[in-house]
């Protein structure tokens, strides 16, 4: 089963990822960060296959995260979460920095599980 | 009159989103093509000064003079070449016009690198109007000017529509009204402040009875009553991270930048939240079917 990890400072968007990831069969969640530091330092000890990430967070935002993890480690897969994925120049970014793909909230269970597939 | 969507409108694509971005969530061409599509558009969509220089009107050197002096001016890069005097207003009229029609859509990017069909495209694009025609505003009129009235505007009815979309709640929108002292008392309210091109703070105020309706429906759970109060006032602000990001998506396809903070709780006291000074308060009520209210505040700083 391969690991994800999800970051989000929203404690129920946290759940809500965590029990689609862990109910669908395929994955397993390994932990929750609460920031972009707090992914980088997660990322190393967990070592997730994918990583799910919002980009707007208090401390490290998930942009400044992605752009540090896509430096450290090349084998991590991470998409993106957010309220924001519609917003063109940040999306071209997201993907410019190595996201995988952008997946707007609000989501539903089935959106997050046919991208984690794919990857 | 109700608001209320079809529930086969709820699930898949709530938000609002631009076609590459439609296109790469439904697995309809990859990150990787995007990608290529819009390096393509970045050689291909010159920007104003470029396309002037491009055109044998201006020099490279002109632009830097004419950014340099934007640096203390809020002016568009087109007014300021023809205050400068490098260009005249016909001349700027026909720099824009070269642009518009040598532009280059995502769309028509992805069909020039083999991504997609031109049948595909059409086909494609089709689709995602539908899917973003729920998103079209419905018309708010506000009870005075403010700066950016349009954005405010959205704003409302798009808050209006998520409540629908992701609260599933049937409601009745009230007037807009000008708020001249405080805001209300009440349970707990979310904000979020919003900054780039407009300066401006979203609250939503909600009762303890709604603050659990959002709940419920955030977390999808059929009772929330043993939630902690840290994950029902989550809830709250995650609705509202969900709408101002939407905001800011719709704004940008009018070119208006919005960025979004991380949304804070907010206890008011008893006598309610005074309005900072050089500030205009908007209050948009919504009207909830079980008799309940929640109250949209904008809180925009006057220029």
């Amino acid at each position: 089963m391969k690991k994800v990890l999800v970051v989000d400072d929203s404690l129920s968007v946290a759940r809500q990822l965590e029990k689609i990831i862990s109910e669908s069969g395929d994955f397993t969640c390994v932990g929750h960060a609460k920031n972009g530091a707090e992914a980088i330092k997660m990322n190393h000890t967990e070592d997730p296959d994918i990583i799910c990430m919002d980009m707007n967070m208090p401390g490290m935002d998930g942009l400044t995260a992605l752009r540090t993890l896509s430096v450290m480690d090349k084998e991590v897969k991470v998409v993106m979460v957010t309220s924001l994925g519609g917003v063109g120049d940040k999306f071209t970014e997201a993907l410019k920095l190595g996201a995988k793909n952008v997946i707007s909230k609000p989501f539903d269970a089935d959106t997050v599980l046919r991208i984690l597939r794919e990857l | 009159l109700i608001h209320q969507f079809s529930l086969c409108d709820k699930g898949q694509d709530m938000a609002v989103k631009f076609f590459g971005q439609f296109m790469v969530e439904h697995g309809l061409v990859s990150s990787e093509d995007l990608l290529k599509a819009i390096y393509l558009q970045d050689k291909n969509n010159l920007k104003l000064g470029e396309m002037a220089v491009s055109m044998g009107l201006i020099t490279p050197v002109d632009i830097q003079r004419a950014h340099n002096s934007q640096m203390s001016r809020d002016m568009k890069l087109g007014d300021l070449l023809v205050e400068m005097g490098l260009l005249t207003p016909v001349l700027l009229n026909d720099v824009i016009t070269h642009q518009k029609k040598t532009h280059l859509y995502i769309g028509e990017a992805l069909v020039q690198i083999g991504a997609l069909t031109g049948d595909e495209l059409q086909q494609h694009l089709d689709a995602f109007k539908a899917d973003q025609a729920k998103y079209e505003s419905n018309g708010i009129e506000l009870p005075l000017r403010t700066n950016h009235d349009a954005i405010w505007e959205m704003t409302a009815d798009l808050t209006f529509k998520m409540v629908t979309r992701v609260l599933d709640l049937k409601f009745r929108p009230g007037k807009c009204t000008h708020l001249s002292s405080v805001i209300p008392d009440n349970f707990m309210l979310a904000a979020m402040d919003l900054s780039g091109d407009v300066s401006a703070r979203y609250l939503i105020s909600v009762s303890e009875g709604l603050q659990k309706s959002i709940a419920k429906a955030i977390l999808h759970e059929e009772s929330v009553e043993n939630e902690p109060v840290e994950v029902l006032e989550d809830t709250v602000m995650e609705f509202i991270n969900v709408v101002c990001g939407n905001v800011a998506a719709k704004a940008s396809q009018v070119n208006v930048a919005i960025d979004i903070n991380p949304p804070v709780v907010i206890h008011p006291p008893t006598d309610g939240l005074p309005i900072p000074s050089g500030h205009t308060a908007l209050s948009f009520p919504i009207h909830i079917e079980d008799g309940d209210t929640m109250e949209l505040i904008l809180l925009i700083k006057n220029s």
